[in-house]
């Protein structure tokens, strides 16, 4: 199949197969185009390697004001030496006759000896029939010439007065066809566009990949048959710590792990049976003297956890399947692997025979559904679940198993005094990670960035 | 999570019969992870409930009963001693007022059992110690200590040579001077009196929770030892002492007992204690159904006793094991011991139908407007800093909601407006093409008794020939065919925007927000060489339905 050509391109290409080596403006002669249609089609040519363009400076040489008015009346220099021909004249009158190249010219004059100073008056004493600079003055006349056609030496001098020469820099080029171009047929088709041209990059509107991560997880847990709940960021220590499970003087609470709220304790924080049958079970277990006040604290809650607990306390369901998703927070150094700032998900069942294969088994579909089949369960310890659980599922591209969700059945010292009677299957994790695996990305920072080239572009690889 | 060093030939040693490849496949199953190693050195990560786990003794217990060499609860044998004692005097009853320890004999200390030792000890100060608040250890060379011992107080002149140090320093040097002092030294509060255990010849054997005496110190030369821990309340005591004490004989000691009299203390008991759990709360909870015979065998290699009394399984727990709390932990127990490698996860059918949250779904529809619209969607931190919420925009800040002790100066207030994280988010993309159009949407924080959170909506766009009119027909469009809802705008000010381009976006005659032109200060500010123009609207109170 031949190649398409624009009118254009086909004109400039049969020129040029007539007559090798052209310039624009000869082009423009040749084919009747425009300047700016021969200018395009060169670059489209170009573009295409199918011509050659070869760009050369040149500079033109003109005379300038002062450069005109010596051609026609002599360099002042000249006149200068004709007023003295028939003899010494005074200064002064010098002066009149010349006007204001008087100074210049007597300075060049006396400076190569033709005249010299006698009192007030000035005497010849050389004149040169050709005085340097008059052969080129001569030479330019009225034109235009390329300077390589011009004495540069005669030149320099003319060069350093003012407004006697005009120098112009041209571009030129040089077009000739590319060997490949000089055997092409040119097809008689009319109105065909060249197909294979590139052309400008337009960026898509999209929703944020990690956004859309967090869609399809969600879609996947709706299809399992759970519901989502929504709660609030900034949360008590009662539901985030106290309810869970979490001792007062538990390390996990302490400033450099969790963001306290600056001066802002909650009013109310639970009902006061919640709250008296979850101290008591503080007491009980762990021995210290439990404190409200440090469960009014706010913080900026460090799972989603205790978003499914409360709705849990408030609801008492004897069978639910339930997931809340968002954004978790921990007071750690940012780094390529940590945010302060990352979103969780976070489910539970409930039910009479809700069991730990079960949860087992719901893990293992969602993992499938997003993917990954090489997982496998080790226990763990979590401070409100037992037995407690993690998955670890094998990354091909690190070439080892990496920690993912968390779970376990919520401890009875949890749920009892909240009045939750049924067992709670329960299993939550950070969605970084997952995306990290599917945009294939190393540093999880990259998501809050906002780098447009990375946002106009990010693809995903799983 | 903690962490501890230890090595496979040692483990090899102390486990009996098992090759490191089996060692390395079975630590996770105790849920030990293996952090990483490097031939003979690994380094496993252990959960704080389980401080048995921070030496290689303790591990070497739970390899032994999940590889079947040794299964069954560790029974320690107290040789009763009337050599040894503590007595009490009631003075420490206010600052630290229970006392409890051991003695532990015979027993070959190297390098590496001494460094176990320390982790060990590292361990139970931080995790059920509480930074040595609630529970602390001393462990001495016994050889060097006569006895008996009186557990008193002092004031803050008394003078001794302390652990690491070669002349005698008081106790108020110790607290001002060393490492241990500056940290531990406002658990003794503000009095004058501090706790301190004497020896018979008035030599100071320790000064709990801060430090003990040099002379005491134990070495590669030390046979015997004297342990003692002191406390805010019995119980945690023991359970320390109880972990020590296993440890140390599994280490190869014999140990012997001490008495404990005075101001309501007493000699330790280091128990067993009896928990029953049901067969059938095992096999419901684990969707399992094992015999009792197998149940029995499953907690013995998690190292406990059993015995069963009809369907109930009568467990015998050892002291040290004070992370069982009731019959939920045992079944966890019979899970560990049954392999969670030999669970097989199972399916069962949904009995309910799932649902995304109306909200949730609410905003998708609005991305997909935006989308439409051609904006992209950008995700900010909710948790920002001054700078880029109120000083870059000029936005008053006297409500402002801040974190304490942020480890990030780029994280330490939430945001209550979404528009300055959109604008800090064009001045980092200005060599990127244009135009740039953005949207979030997310929540804002306003104190509010104490605090309410809002769902926001902000969108800018900036190129060339960015306009009012343009951000105007966006806000329309995306609200009319998001929500089916009209919006109108009425001539308005705020510092963020151009005077005379700024306006109320109003819906119903009440104001939901603002758009308008950024200001061209900031947009200069942020070396932004184009006109910027956004809006930000609440859509919590007026828009979104629950």
């Amino acid at each position: 199949m031949s190649q398409v050509f624009h009118e254009i391109e086909k004109k400039i290409i049969v020129s040029l197969k007539d007559n090798p080596k052209q310039t624009p403006e000869s082009l423009e002669k040749s084919t009747q185009l425009s300047p700016d249609q021969i200018r395009r089609g060169i670059e489209w040519l170009r573009l295409k390697e199918l011509a050659i363009v070869n760009e050369s400076k040149s500079s033109m040489i003109s005379l300038g004001k002062n450069g005109i008015e010596s051609l026609q009346k002599g360099l002042p220099e000249r006149r200068l030496l004709d007023l003295l021909k028939n003899g010494p004249k005074k200064l002064s009158d010098l002066q009149k006759e010349l006007g204001f190249v008087f100074g210049p010219s007597i300075g060049l004059a006396r400076k190569n000896n033709w005249v010299e100073a006698s009192g007030d008056e000035i005497i010849l004493k050389n004149s040169p029939s050709e005085l340097p600079g008059e052969k080129t003055l001569k030479l330019i006349g009225n034109e235009k010439l390329p300077k390589d056609k011009i004495d540069l030496d005669d030149l320099s001098g003319l060069l350093k007065r003012p407004d006697f020469i005009i120098e112009d820099v041209l571009k030129t080029q040089e077009i000739s066809l590319a060997e490949s171009a000089k055997t092409l047929t040119l097809s008689n088709s009319v109105g065909g566009i060249d197909v294979e041209a590139k052309v400008p990059e337009v960026f898509v509107a999209r929703t944020h990949p990690l956004k859309d991560t967090i869609d399809e997880i969600r879609e996947i847990f709706v299809t399992l048959g759970f519901s989502e709940i929504l709660g609030n960021m900034t949360q008590s220590s009662f539901w985030n710590f106290d309810a869970l499970f979490t001792p007062q003087d538990h390390p996990a609470r302490e400033l450099q792990d969790t963001f306290y709220l600056d001066r802002i304790n909650a009013k109310k924080i639970g009902t006061p049976e919640q709250i008296r049958k979850v101290s008591d079970s503080h007491k009980k277990n762990w021995r210290y003297q439990w404190d409200i006040n440090e469960a009014r604290k706010m913080v900026l809650r460090t799972h989603t956890t205790c978003v499914t607990i409360k709705h849990l306390a408030e609801n008492k369901p004897d069978e639910a399947r339930i997931f809340s998703l968002g954004r978790v927070f921990r007071n750690e150094k940012v780094s390529y692997k940590h945010l302060v700032e990352f979103n969780q998900i976070e489910g539970v069942v409930v039910g009479k025979d809700a069991n730990l294969r079960n949860l087992m088994g719901i893990q293992r579909e969602f993992y499938k559904r997003i993917g990954i089949t090489k997982i496998k369960f080790w226990p763990t310890f979590f401070p409100y679940t037992e037995p407690s659980l993690q998955t670890m599922v094998y990354n091909e591209k690190l070439g080892k198993w990496i920690e993912l969700f968390g779970m376990g059945i919520f401890r009875p010292e949890v749920t009892k005094p909240l009045g939750i009677t049924k067992p709670v299957l329960a299993w939550g994790g950070g969605i970084e990670r997952i995306a990290m695996l599917k945009y294939d990305l190393d540093d999880v920072r990259e998501f809050y960035n906002n780098n447009l080239g990375w946002l106009r572009s990010a693809t995903k690889c799983q | 999570m903690p962490v501890v060093e230890l090595s496979y030939s040692r483990l090899q040693k102390l486990v009996g019969k098992v090759s490191k490849k089996q060692i390395s496949d079975f630590l996770p199953f105790l849920g030990l992870d293996i952090e990483s190693e490097d031939k003979d050195l690994i380094r496993i990560e252990y959960s704080p409930n389980r401080p048995d786990y921070s030496t290689d003794f303790g591990i070497a217990l739970g390899l032994q009963g999940l590889l079947g060499i040794k299964t069954g609860a560790v029974k320690l044998n107290v040789k009763k001693s009337n050599k040894y004692s503590i007595s009490v005097k009631p003075a420490v009853s206010k600052i630290r007022p229970f006392v409890t320890g051991i003695v532990a004999k015979n027993g070959k200390i190297d390098d590496k059992t001494i460094k176990q030792l320390m982790t060990m000890q590292e361990d139970l100060h931080f995790g059920i110690g509480r930074k040595r608040k609630k529970s602390s250890i001393g462990i001495h060379d016994l050889d060097k200590i006569s006895f008996p011992l009186v557990y008193t107080t002092a004031n803050r002149n008394h003078k001794f040579i302390p652990l690491n140090s070669e002349k005698e320093i008081t106790i108020s040097e110790i607290l001002a001077n060393t490492d241990v002092g500056k940290d531990y030294g406002s658990l003794l509060g503000q009095s004058s009196q501090v706790p301190l255990i004497l020896d018979n010849d008035q030599n100071t054997v320790s000064f709990p929770p801060i430090i003990n005496a040099a002379i005491t110190t134990v070495t590669t030369k030390t046979k015997n030892l004297f342990v003692e821990v002191t406390g805010i309340n019995k119980e945690d005591a023991e359970d320390m002492l109880a972990v020590v004490a296993t440890i140390l004989q599994s280490a190869g000691f014999t140990l012997e007992s001490v008495k404990i009299s005075g101001a309501k203390n007493s000699s330790p008991k280091l128990d067993h204690r009896k928990l029953i759990v049901n067969s059938s709360l095992i096999n419901q909870t684990l969707g399992l159904d094992l015999k009792i015979p197998k149940i029995i065998s499953c907690l013995k290699k998690s190292r406990l006793d059993a015995s069963s009394k009809g369907t109930n399984i009568v467990c015998t727990i050892p002291g040290y094991r004070f992370d069982i709390f009731g019959p939920m932990d045992l079944v966890e127990e019979v899970a560990l011991g049954y392999g969670i490698q030999n669970l097989e996860p199972t399916i069962s059918p949904s009995q309910t139908i799932g649902e995304i949250n109306s909200i949730s779904l609410q905003l998708k529809s609005l991305d997909k407007t935006m989308i439409g619209l051609g904006y992209l969607e950008a995700l900010n931190s909710s948790l920002t800093s001054k700078r880029v919420l109120y000083d870059m925009t000029n936005r008053d800040s006297t409500k402002i909601i801040s974190v304490l002790d942020s480890k990030s100066q780029e994280h330490t207030i939430l945001r209550d407006s979404i528009l300055p994280g959109l604008l800090e988010n064009l001045s980092k993309n200005i060599h990127e093409s244009y135009p740039q159009k953005m949207f979030e949407t997310g929540t804002v924080f306003v104190t509010d008794n104490p605090i309410t959170e809002k769902i926001n909506f902000s969108a800018i766009s900036a190129h060339k020939d960015a306009n009012f009119t343009e951000i105007k027909s966006i806000i329309q469009s995306a609200l009319n065919i998001g929500f089916g809802i009209k919006v109108e705008t009425k001539t308005s000010a705020h510092p963020t925007f151009e005077k005379g381009h700024c306006a109320s976006v109003i819906l119903n005659n009440i104001p939901i927000g603002i758009i308008g032109k950024i200001d061209s200060k900031i947009i200069e500010n942020y070396k932004i060489r184009v006109p910027v123009v956004g809006f930000e609207i609440s859509l919590s109170e007026s828009i979104l339905k629950n």
